[in-house]
């Protein structure tokens, strides 16, 4: 049996002054994840090293953590085909978020710019009475968008996140994407405008990171540039509209 | 900020025409860097016109890119109408000592 050396990076704001790493080492079989390492390494060499976990399944989005410098599901992720030169695995929290403990981070502002995009459905006033119906294309449109899972990887691989938490993130705008053309959705216009702010859509780099770090290969960026298409087309509708109502506002000349 | 993203992406375009023009005309066979072939393109003035339209794009480009980084910055962020004006200021200075370069190639 070959035996693999797990470096967790470990921080506890009680006691450390900055992240440290710890090694333990754990055995390769076959079948096992990261997580399941982590399990192993909680349960019999130390209690006290903390993640979060929950659904084992890549579904649940919880156990989303740095593995050698590429955020991913730890569940998702086979133990072996992450072993290094050196026979080393190093985990550590996602970046660019404050630490609560060891792999543990703070996803509020991430939850913050999720409610700031209002997520949810605004439905219609003549909602139907059995459901709502779309058509494979309508569908196919949305760019399996709703496949997300709010794991939090493409936000804490951004770049600009990095710099500012004002900034919404891709994992918002993705919803945004999504519920802006949701044919079900009865404010698409307003959302855009709402995204047209100075840390909205042309905010982002198009750096690419959030489609490299997405577990579920969604690709964020080019939702942010179906979202700026439409707030430009957006503008250039509502300047025209104005100039319309303004030109209309004019006395009709008599011959 | 739309607008800044907007000049940047057209800049881009535009930038990319300037320097195929430039790499072909300074770098690749069959010319090369010739001090004398500069002094004669220059002689032209629809050349001295082109270098200072591509010396125009280079400075939008560059300034709206270093604005975008800058303003990144959550604690930046405030001084934001100063960061414009500073970048306005550096790429008119940086245009008007550039133009003046351009336009001072003279054949002897």
């Amino acid at each position: 049996m070959t035996n693999v050396t797990i470096r967790v990076q470990r921080f506890n704001p009680d006691v450390d002054q900055k992240p440290h790493l710890d090694e333990f080492q754990i055995e390769l079989t076959q079948g096992k994840t990261i997580l399941d390492a982590l399990h192993e390494i909680k349960e019999e060499q130390d209690g006290s090293v903390t993640f979060r976990r929950s659904c084992r399944h890549a579904i649940c989005g919880s156990c989303a953590m740095n593995v050698n410098g590429v955020n991913m599901l730890v569940c998702d992720a086979p133990l072996k085909d992450f072993v290094d030169r050196r026979g080393r695995v190093t985990i550590r929290p996602l970046p660019y978020l404050p630490i609560i403990k060891d792999l543990v981070v703070d996803r509020t502002s991430f939850w913050e710019q999720y409610q700031r995009v209002k997520p949810w459905l605004l439905p219609p006033d003549d909602v139907p009475e059995k459901e709502f119906r779309m058509s494979p294309d309508e569908v196919k449109a949305l760019q399996d968008a709703e496949h997300c899972i709010m794991c939090g990887a493409c936000y804490s691989a951004c770049q600009v996140v990095a710099m500012s938490k004002k900034y919404i993130g891709p994992h918002a705008l993705l919803k945004a994407f999504l519920r802006v053309l949701d044919p079900r959705d009865s404010a698409p216009g307003e959302r855009l405008t709402d995204l047209d702010q100075g840390d909205g859509v042309f905010r982002c780099h198009t750096i690419f990171n959030c489609i490299d770090a997405c577990p579920k290969h969604l690709n964020p960026t080019q939702a942010i540039e179906t979202l700026r298409k439409l707030v430009m087309k957006r503008q250039a509708f509502e300047a025209a509209r104005a100039q319309r109502q303004q030109s209309l506002d004019q006395p009709i000349s008599v011959e | 900020m739309m607008r800044i993203f907007l000049l940047q992406r057209f800049s881009a375009i535009a930038l990319l025409v300037f320097l195929t023009l430039h790499m072909i005309v300074l770098h690749y066979p069959p010319f090369h860097i010739d001090f004398d072939n500069v002094l004669e393109r220059l002689e032209n003035p629809v050349w001295k016109a082109i270098d200072i339209a591509f010396l125009f794009v280079v400075l939008v480009h560059a300034l709206t890119g270093v604005y975008m980084v800058i303003t990144d910055l959550d604690r930046l962020a405030r001084y934001r109408g100063l960061i414009t004006w500073i970048s306005v200021a550096v790429g008119a200075a940086a245009f008007v000592y550039g133009t003046q370069t351009i336009l001072a190639f003279q054949a002897p």
